[in-house]
């Protein structure tokens, strides 16, 4: 059931591929602004780099979010899941999975302009980086998915997505920026890898309290 | 319906409570000593930290009412919530006021992302967000629900956030606090009154409210 969810998500990005397109656009926009904003010495850009990224990073998330959330709204189409009979959990693990999957493809796609333009140097050890940004990947989309189910039918929805998941996401956003400023410095992993333990935690307390609760969420 | 004025526990709550902040008045201004290098600016924590031990407590409460509800489907759950919530957003301010105040004569500056207060800070953010939703979203058993589980994260994330602020700014640890558990005696004796007035004050500020919800909602 689950695959079937997943597979219905992933079909329709990929027809209209709607949710993707706006969030590498976006990314790209935000990069740009960046360059302008701060017209700085790159080593300079350097230090700030992890936070710049994952601030970007969730603004093109909520961006998905919300598309990939309206679309659900616009059309309707919540209800219909819902008159299925399937495990409220497991429409809440097919929205995380298939927005994680967005997320990472933007990822991939727009890492490259990132580390062009504001002149970055890509650090050795980034099988690391690749998993600190899998497991902020994972931690955003797992409360975001959540969050964005509640904002979903609220009026004035696209701006409560914001407003709800910052504040809400804020300890996996600093674990994440610290955990790609070591990488970025070099660190060993014993030096950080509280952060990753960090990132781990939110993702597993949230996915579950997402898994457990969209039951008393998703009912009609 | 009978007033809640004639209800004798109420009374006897409610008289405590005027009375418990008189003598607490004069205990902080008159009967504390003064703190040998703080001097009046310490007089603050007597009202700081109880503000925030409320306001902590409401958002338990917030938490539990919300479990409660989705449990038993009874709004006298949500009410309970809504009322915690409003009152412990309010205390939550008085934190955020009082505690710059304390900063800038003992620190000499306003703000510091002390983890507390960080912690605080974000906390009202997030409670801030979830009295949009109640305003936005819509049908009433729907935003009932929906907040229970806002104020269900909300509370799960309070742990996490704190521990990455803590780790995040290690630097701002080293700033000289109060720490009331090594204070003499009669500071620590009218720390505690303090502490035990504001519950009983706030007690009865969530049996007032609560009543007010629940008659507005139709129950008695």
């Amino acid at each position: 059931m689950f695959k079937t969810l997943l597979k219905k998500d992933l079909l329709v990005e990929l027809r209209s591929r709607e949710i993707s397109a706006s969030m590498l656009t976006f990314g790209l926009a935000v990069i740009l602004i960046f360059s302008f904003a701060f017209n700085v010495s790159s080593d300079i850009f350097a230090r700030f780099a992890p936070g710049l990224y994952w601030t970007m990073i969730l603004f093109i998330a909520v961006l998905g979010l919300h598309r990939s959330f309206s679309h659900e709204r616009e059309f309707d189409t919540f209800s219909t899941i819902l008159a299925a009979p399937v495990d409220r959990g497991l429409i809440y693990l097919s929205k995380l999975t298939s927005g994680f999957l967005f997320l990472l493809l933007t990822q991939i796609l727009i890492s490259g302009p990132f580390v062009l333009f504001l002149q970055l140097e890509v650090p050795r050890d980034w099988g690391y980086l690749l998993l600190v940004i899998l497991l902020g990947n994972f931690g955003i989309m797992a409360i975001g998915s959540l969050v964005s189910a509640l904002a979903m039918r609220a009026k004035m929805s696209e701006v409560l997505v914001p407003i709800l998941l910052f504040p809400l996401v804020s300890p996996l956003l600093i674990a994440s920026v610290k955990a790609t400023a070591a990488v970025f410095a070099g660190f060993p992993l014993g030096e950080w890898q509280l952060w990753l333990q960090l990132q781990i935690t939110f993702g597993a307390v949230f996915g579950l309290a997402g898994f457990l609760l969209f039951d008393n969420l998703a009912e009609e | 319906m009978q007033s809640i004025w004639k209800n004798r526990r109420f009374q006897l709550l409610f008289g405590g409570a005027v009375i418990m902040m008189v003598i607490n008045l004069i205990n902080i201004l008159v009967n504390s000593p003064m703190h040998p290098t703080q001097h009046w600016a310490q007089k603050i924590f007597y009202y700081h930290v109880p503000c925030a031990w409320v306001g902590f407590l409401s958002y338990l409460i917030v938490a539990i009412a919300g479990v409660l509800f989705l449990k038993t489907r009874d709004f006298k759950w949500d009410n309970l919530g809504l009322a915690a919530a409003e009152i412990g957003t309010f205390f939550t301010i008085l934190v955020l006021i009082t505690g710059p105040i304390w900063a800038s004569a003992a620190w000499g500056k306003a703000w510091t992302w002390e983890p507390r207060l960080t912690t605080t800070t974000i906390l009202f953010l997030i409670y801030v967000g979830y009295f949009m939703l109640r305003s936005f979203g819509g049908a009433p058993e729907r935003v009932a629900r929906y907040t229970a589980i806002l104020g269900i994260i909300a509370f799960l994330d309070v742990p996490i956030i704190f521990l990455s602020v803590k780790l995040w700014a290690p630097e701002v640890q080293s700033h000289p606090q109060v720490e009331m558990n090594s204070q003499p005696i009669n500071i620590l004796g009218a720390f505690l009154f303090s502490l035990l007035t504001f519950t009983v004050v706030y007690w009865v500020m969530l049996w007032l409210r609560t009543r007010i919800l629940n008659l507005q909602s139709g129950r008695n």
